[in-house]
């Protein structure tokens, strides 16, 4: 392994060769296919030139990078996260694209690091509707641009809902506040604006699009279309139904129900219960000024088309922002931004 | 991460996850929870509730410490998956809930619960070395733990049990009272552990049974008041064999007994593993799941506050009601029980030779040979009440109780090998299975629970709830009327019913009620 790596990595290697070489066989017992090809693959295409970005900036700090580096590639081989036969892309990915960027935050403390950024895209890639991918670019991109640990992952917190995960919105918000507001207006790519204001109106309207603020929210309009069938990579084996529950969208198919959560960013299923769903069919009544009538929508006096699909809508549902429609032409569940007041 | 670290990974909250309430609440910081945890996370993590420190303290333990594929304690959602395979139909269980391995769990309940555990199984099994666990459990060092270990042998005096006087008190002390005692240091320990307390001579055992019964030990008139602790106590054997026969007082006050199974070979390479990395796991056991003293106190009062609701507590009754009755032990109605046939020391054959016109087969009762002491029912609710904790259940459920009550009276209940019931086909292996037969007993007990539908119709109970209500505002033509429906419902039960261990306990509770109401009836007239 030593002689296709870096100078570098294989003096630390071969320095502190025997715990290493204990550390591996520690992990083949706790993982016994554990692939030694994949984990050497992993150390010369990840590993290496992280550890050579850190000794670019702190080359007294790359024994223990390696030392947490070695670590942490042995779980994500031994757990298939990562190597050739990873059940994703996107923790390799991150690892490669991002940890290089942020050298000396994972010089100063590479444990935390190295783990958060693991963790954070295998959290991504194992919710679905998260974009990973839009996350590793965003981190990419700003993360040079963070101070220190802890600011760097408040901005991956914040790029994780930029990145779909819709659930994580209103702590992400709280989080946000301690951000430096270019960086946080770069993460949500907002034009020249204020953070507080940018902030009220995310608060108050999550179909507010930072990025294209002059788009009115006074207009119903349908602002996404989310879920599909099982077969092609979505969650329901059925058409499915919706409710609303303490102001939140349940949705039942074939026998499973999903607690929905959406905003401009992006859509998210949760595991939800059928009391639940039962609970917000029991009160799903829409609110008055909606009409539907064929394939349009009538919110307070204005029309929105809706996709032909939904011509025949089989449930809907609105909290105060969204109205959801359900049809048996379709797995998707059809969202219309309402007007914020 | 260390080379040891391996075998310190706790299982990941939540060990038994519960369906979410809803609404929820999403935090952001969750993005950085996953598969990979830095070594220092779990000791900076929140406190961990207690129940989910048990949990993993259970997990740990079944998965890295003690190789123990046995899953006896079994719990179902929906139906199991079930196999007959052999000749004999043995049936193996494959259970849709989480489900447990006794050996790892009554330990640690009996830790949480501060009670006593007896191991038995045959040598190497391993029961001294989960002992030894429980100890390290409980944050004493594995040093301390194995000094503090007492091992019983035949040599063993009271002296090597609880201490000395100090020699030089001895010989100038005037009064007994001056005598200085070296109290030895176990008495002191959280977690007491007697290896092969069945090798103890007769007379130190009096001595232990003391310590064990009543919690504090006595030498020359001194006194040491032992902390509340938890025991384990291991035998080779559970009849009392050994170099010395377990008196008897001894044995009632062991709260669970436990069996080592044997070892799967298909592990072995575990084995390995451990010999080839020289790890003993009672040296590696995780901070997280070391519990303080404090932490052990509450859990005990969490444990207590687990609800028993009366559904359940009616068919522990409705179990409990079946065995004291012994029909032929005496003339007046109180004392027709199996203990006044004990105490009687007349021989069992020839009392159950009797003919009561029962049928001895389907009667419980006729399966044992005594009834349970109200310190095995304390048990059985501690315990029942402790799983349910364990399992994260905010109330106990029946399952709770079925699961638990063949290890709270594996010693207790003491079947009439004799009866006709261990004749019947099918039936000797409960000779020999006592957890099977205990259990099977509970079910049958049940079901006659159910096909009496005692749920919906039980008079004993709506009289006993209105009797609770007090006897405050209970008029006189009141408490008339409450004693002619006593006198009519046994007038009721009289008419051709047989007599069975239930019935002569509700007899026995509406003769209370009617006593009471006599009296209060009695008072009212002076008044």
């Amino acid at each position: 392994m030593s002689a296709a790596v870096s100078p570098t990595l294989s003096a630390v290697l071969r320095a502190e060769r025997h715990q290493l070489n204990e550390r591996f066989a520690m992990a083949r017992v706790r993982h016994p296919d554990l692939d030694a090809e994949a984990f050497a693959g992993f150390i010369r295409g990840a590993v290496d030139p992280l550890v050579g970005a850190v000794a670019r900036t702190r080359f007294e700090r790359v024994t223990d990078v390696t030392l947490a580096a070695y670590d942490i590639a042995l779980e994500l081989i031994g757990q298939k996260l990562a190597g050739r036969s990873a059940r994703t892309p996107h923790v390799g990915g991150a690892w490669r694209r991002v940890l290089p960027e942020v050298a000396p935050l994972v010089a100063a403390a590479p444990e935390r690091m190295i783990t958060a950024v693991c963790n954070a895209s295998h959290h991504l890639s194992s919710t679905t509707g998260a974009r990973p991918g839009a996350w590793i670019d965003l981190m990419a991109r700003l993360g040079g641009q963070c101070t220190d640990s802890s600011m760097f992952l408040t901005l991956g917190q914040v790029a994780a809902w930029r990145a779909g995960m819709a659930h994580f919105r209103e702590s992400a918000l709280t989080a946000a506040d301690t951000l430096p507001e270019p960086l946080m207006l770069a993460a949500i790519e907002a034009p020249k604006a204020r953070w507080s204001e940018v902030r009220d109106r995310l608060r108050s309207d999550p179909w507010y699009d930072p990025a294209a603020p002059n788009e009115t929210s006074a207009t119903p309009r349908v602002a996404a279309r989310v879920g599909a069938f099982r077969g092609f990579g979505g969650l329901f084996t059925e058409p499915p139904t919706a409710a609303i529950a303490d102001g939140q969208v349940i949705v039942g198919a074939g026998g499973e129900w999903w607690l929905l959560t959406a905003d401009v960013f992006g859509a998210t299923f949760h595991r939800a219960t059928r009391e639940e769903f039962d609970r917000g069919r029991g009160g799903s009544v829409l609110p008055e000024g909606i009409v539907l009538h064929g394939a349009t929508a009538t919110v307070r006096g204005r029309n929105v088309s809706l996709p032909e699909a939904f011509d025949e809508v089989t449930s809907a549902c609105a909290s105060r922002t969204t109205l959801a429609l359900t049809s048996a032409r379709t797995h998707a569940i059809l969202l219309v931004a309402l007007p914020v007041a | 991460m260390g080379l040891r670290d391996v075998f310190q990974r706790v299982s990941q909250s939540p060990t038994n996850p519960h369906a979410a309430a809803a609404p929820r609440t999403f935090d952001v910081a969750d993005l950085y929870r996953g598969p990979v945890s830095p070594a220092d996370e779990q000791t900076k993590a929140p406190a961990t509730p207690l129940d989910e420190k048990l949990r993993q303290a259970y997990f740990w333990i079944v998965n890295t410490a003690i190789l123990s594929p046995h899953y006896d304690v079994e719990f179902n959602q929906g139906p199991p998956q079930s196999f007959v395979l052999g000749d004999v139909k043995s049936r193996l269980t494959l259970p849709s809930a989480q489900s447990y391995s006794s050996y790892v769990l009554l330990p640690l309940l009996t830790f949480a619960t501060r009670r006593k555990c007896l191991f038995v199984g045959g040598p190497g099994r391993g029961k001294t070395a989960s002992a030894i666990l429980m100890g390290v459990l409980s944050g004493a060092s594995v040093r301390d733990v194995r000094r503090a270990m007492q091992h019983g042998h035949p040599q063993m005096t009271v002296a090597d049990l609880l201490g000395n006087p100090l020699p030089a008190d001895l010989v100038s002390a005037q009064r007994i009272e001056d005598i200085r005692i070296s109290w030895r240091s176990w008495l002191g320990m959280r977690v007491k552990i007697i290896d092969e307390y069945n090798r103890i001579p007769t007379r130190t055992q009096s001595a232990l049974l003391t310590v064990m019964g009543d919690n504090y030990a006595e030498i020359l008139n001194h006194i040491y008041e032992c902390p509340d602790s938890a025991w384990f106590l291991t035998a080779n054997d559970e009849q009392g064999g050994g170099t010395y026969q377990v008196i008897e007082a001894l044995r009632d006050r062991i709260d669970v007994i436990v069996q080592a199974l044997a070892f799967n070979p298909r592990f072995l390479s575990e084995l390995l593993v451990r010999i080839e990395q020289s790890v003993r796991p009672e040296e590696v056991v995780p901070r997280q799941i070391i519990f303080t003293d404090a932490e052990v106190d509450r859990l005990q009062g969490e444990i207590h506050g687990v609800p028993l609701p009366p559904e359940v507590r009616r068919r522990l009754e409705f179990f409990a009601s079946q065995f004291e009755f012994f029909e032929g032990a005496a003339e007046q109605f109180e004392y027709k029980t199996k203990d006044t046939a004990r105490l009687a020391g007349v021989e069992w054959a020839g009392l159950t030779a009797q003919d009561t016109g029962r049928d001895r087969l389907k009667d419980l009762g006729c399966q044992t040979r005594n009834g349970l002491s109200v310190r095995v029912l304390m048990t059985l609710l501690v315990y029942a009440k402790a799983l349910a904790y364990f399992r994260g259940n905010r109330i106990v459920e029946l399952d709770d109780a079925r699961q638990i009550l063949p290890f709270v009276l594996r010693d207790k209940l003491v079947p009439d090998s004799d009866a006709p019931f261990f004749d019947a086909p099918g039936n000797a292996k409960y000779r020999v299975d006592r957890i099977g037969w205990l259990r099977q007993l509970f079910d049958v007990s049940c079901a006659e629970y159910d096909r009496l539908n005692l749920d919906a119709e039980d008079p004993v109970a709506a009289l006993a709830s209105e009797f609770r209500q007090g006897l405050d505002g209970v008029t006189r033509s009141d408490a008339r009327a409450r004693l002619v429906k006593i006198e009519r419902l046994i007038a009721d039960w009289s008419k051709g019913r047989k007599l069975y261990g239930n019935l002569y306990d509700d007899l026995l509770s509406l003769k209370y009620m009617h006593q009471r109401y006599t009296n209060y009836l009695r008072w009212l007239e002076t008044q």
